[in-house]
Parts: C-alpha cells; structure tokens; sequence
C-alpha cells in the first residue's frame, strides 16, 4: 500500500490541485443528486420514484462527505456549499440541466452516474487518506445505482424504437464532457497522479469505456468512438457553461436559508 | 451535568408489545448515572451506549454495529461511530443520543463523536443480539 499523503508536504500548485479535485467530485455528486431529485415525482412507476429518490439522498451523502474534505485544504465548507453563484460550480457539464424524459435519467445514471464512480474508485485507490477511509463506502452504495441503471438501461434499449431512440440520443448527448471530465489531462491532474492521489485520466477513460461498452452498444453507439468535448476550463475543471440557475438555488438551499442550522 | 428531562405524552401508547419507547434514543429506558465509580470504564462506556437504541430501529448502536471504538482519556470519552448510509438522515439525532446518554456520567467530563467510514458499514456487523431482537421483528439481516 501507499504512503498516505502528507498535505503539509505539497507545494501550492499541489495544495489548489487536490482542491479542484475534491471540489469537482463534491459539486458534480451534488448536481447527480439534484437530477435525480428532478425526477422524485416523475418517474414512470411509485418503485422507481422510490429508488432514485434514495439515489439521490445517497448521492447528497456523498457531496456531503467530500465537501467535508476541503477542511483539508483549508477551505471553509459551509461557504461553499451554500453561498456560490452557479459560475463557479465545478460540476461535470452533462448536468447542468434537467433531463426532459426518463430516458434521459436513465442515459444519465448509466453514463454520468458510472463516470463518478470510476473517479472515486482512483481518488479512494490514491495517498489520500480521507478518499481511502469515506470513498469505500461510497463505492458500496453506488454498487446499487448501477444495478438500477443497467436494468432500466437494459428495458428501454429492449422496447419500442422511439424509447430506444430517446435513450441513444441522450447516451450520444452526454458522453462527450463527461469523457471531457473524466480524461481532463491538463497541469492540475498530471499533479495529482504524480502525488498518487488518483488514477491517471488515461486509466479510468479505459476503465469507464470498458463498463460502459456492452450497454452503450444496445442502441448502436460505440463508447470506443465517442471523443471528449473542447473547451476545457482548467481553472474550474469543467467544460464551458454552468448548471441552470433552479438547480443552484436548490443545492445552495436559498428557499430554506433561514433554517440553515449547521 | 446536563438535566434528562423526558415528557410522557402518551406517544408509546398503541406501540407493538416489542417496541418499548418513541423517546429519541430509548431515552426513557436509560439507567444511571451509575451510583459508583467503574473499575472499567471502557467496558461501562460501552454498556451505556449499548442503552442507546437506533432511532428507526428498536435495537442499540451497539447491537447495530455502529460503534466502532471508545476511549476515555482524562475524562473526555471519545466514541467512534459510523452510520448504515453516508446520507443518513438521522445523523444528527444518533450524535446527540450518544452525547445526551454519557454526559449523564460524572465521571465523563466531555464527548467527543468521532465519524469514520472505514470499514465500511454493512448488516453483517449487526451483533448476534442485534439480529435476535431483528427477527424477533420480523427484520432479516
């Protein structure tokens, strides 16, 4: 096993880039969290409404553990959960909006959902010690979002033409920033598989192709041939644009401000 | 010391002849302080917590598996507690269960709740007991 990291030892590019990472994980398990909420009320059955409900409390435990990691770095949680505009979320790009149909959900707990996953897997393989200790159990639960995506994946891809169509359009839509966010290969990630932090972007793009490849090709699209979005935002680890302004109201929780009691 | 106050408002009236309390905690189950000093008083930790009961499930932390670890150095009793999911919601109610039931102990100045994750969480650290009192139930695990 690694050495665990000693933050005191990185220097500042070191310190900001385990900041980014931390901070687009948190941001974009909070974005997951709030697309699955999108659908608490919409989901074609009460068994499905009652999963990605769960889903989405899970993954709001999930933002909740990593942003409790930028303690680390010495940055202030609380500000950063409740008080940024939309500009500076960190968040995978294929979220920032809401999926019209199930089949775009369903698109996302599949394509989005397993890009996450295999992020975390590298960070909790990594020196750090809070991603080894908390991202295991992460890992745990995310088992049973894959589970649901694959069967729900598996049912429309096996159903009428239009269903299907609506699936492949979504899995073609979201596979290039997520393949942008995932294989980000700019300064702040190259230090962070040098300080043995996470998985090499290299690495997991495989990984995450290699999971996906069989279920993607059930509406004809070849994960091996999707190419990444342009526009990398080194600074804000994301690709261009931001989550819509109704979603940050509700991962900031501006309705609910005066009962903040953390 | 902190004062235990519970208010009988007829809540467990009608509750299944298994389940004893509502009470946050089991809290109108709770003994002590204890009326001396333990010898053990990592072992009398342990058995004050192991009076806390789950807030959805009428079982302890401790028959949940949930308790990890506790010390006692110089009077402060640090505990370490994990939780069934990372987005539990009943988080905070467990923290001030666990803090609400030693801080009735002279002997423990303050509490310290440690969270950790690591091993992960699963039904199979649910004690022999736990899983007894489940079944009893109707609760497989």
């Amino acid at each position: 096993m690694k050495a665990l990291l000693d933050i005191q030892n990185l220097d500042g590019p070191g310190v900001a880039a385990l900041r980014r990472l931390i901070l687009t994980l948190a941001d974009s398990k909070r974005m997951m969290g709030i697309r699955y909420s999108d659908w608490l009320l919409g989901a074609p059955s009460i068994e499905a409404g009652i999963a990605i409900s769960s889903m989405a409390q899970d993954e709001w435990g999930h933002a909740r553990l990593l942003y409790a990691m930028l303690k680390d770095v010495d940055v202030e949680p609380l500000a950063i959960e409740h008080e940024r505009p939309a500009e500076e979320y960190t968040s995978v790009g294929a979220l920032d909006s809401a999926f019209e149909h199930w089949a775009g959900i369903v698109a996302a707990m599949t394509v989005v959902d397993e890009a996450l996953s295999v992020a975390l897997l590298g960070f909790s393989r990594g020196r750090y010690e809070a991603a080894r200790t908390r991202v295991p159990k992460m890992l745990a639960e995310e088992e049973f979002h894959a589970s649901l995506a694959k069967a729900w994946y598996r049912r429309i891809a096996g159903s009428s033409s239009e269903a299907r169509g609506l699936l492949r359009d979504s899995t073609k839509e979201l596979l290039p920033p997520v393949l942008a966010w995932l294989g980000a290969d700019d300064a702040a990630a190259k230090v962070m598989v040098v300080e043995g932090v996470t998985d090499s972007s290299q690495s997991m793009t495989e990984v995450y192709r290699a999971r996906l490849r069989d279920l993607t090709a059930l509406v004809e699209v070849d994960i091996n041939q999707a190419q990444p979005d342009g526009g990398w935002d080194e600074d804000r680890a994301r690709g261009p644009g931001w989550p819509d302004e109704d979603a940050i109201e509700r991962a900031r929780g501006d309705r609910n401000r005066a009962l903040l009691v953390e | 010391m902190p004062t235990l106050t519970t208010t009988d408002r007829g809540l467990d009236k009608g509750l299944p002849g298994r389940i004893s309390t509502h009470k946050s905690g089991g809290r109108d189950l709770w003994t002590g302080p204890l009326k001396e000093l333990p010898a053990d008083r990592t072992k009398a930790i342990w058995a004050a917590l192991d009076e806390v009961l789950d807030p959805e499930l009428p079982i302890s932390l401790v028959e949940l598996g949930l308790i990890y670890d506790v010390e006692l150095i110089d009077e402060i009793a640090r505990v370490q507690v994990t939780f069934t999911s990372t987005a539990c919601p009943c988080i905070e109610f467990i923290r001030d269960d666990l803090i609400d039931r030693l801080e009735i102990e002279p002997w423990i100045n303050k509490v310290e709740i440690i969270e950790v994750w690591d091993p992960p969480w699963t039904t199979e650290r649910v004690t022999s007991a736990g899983r007894a009192k489940l079944g009893q139930l109707g609760v497989g695990v």
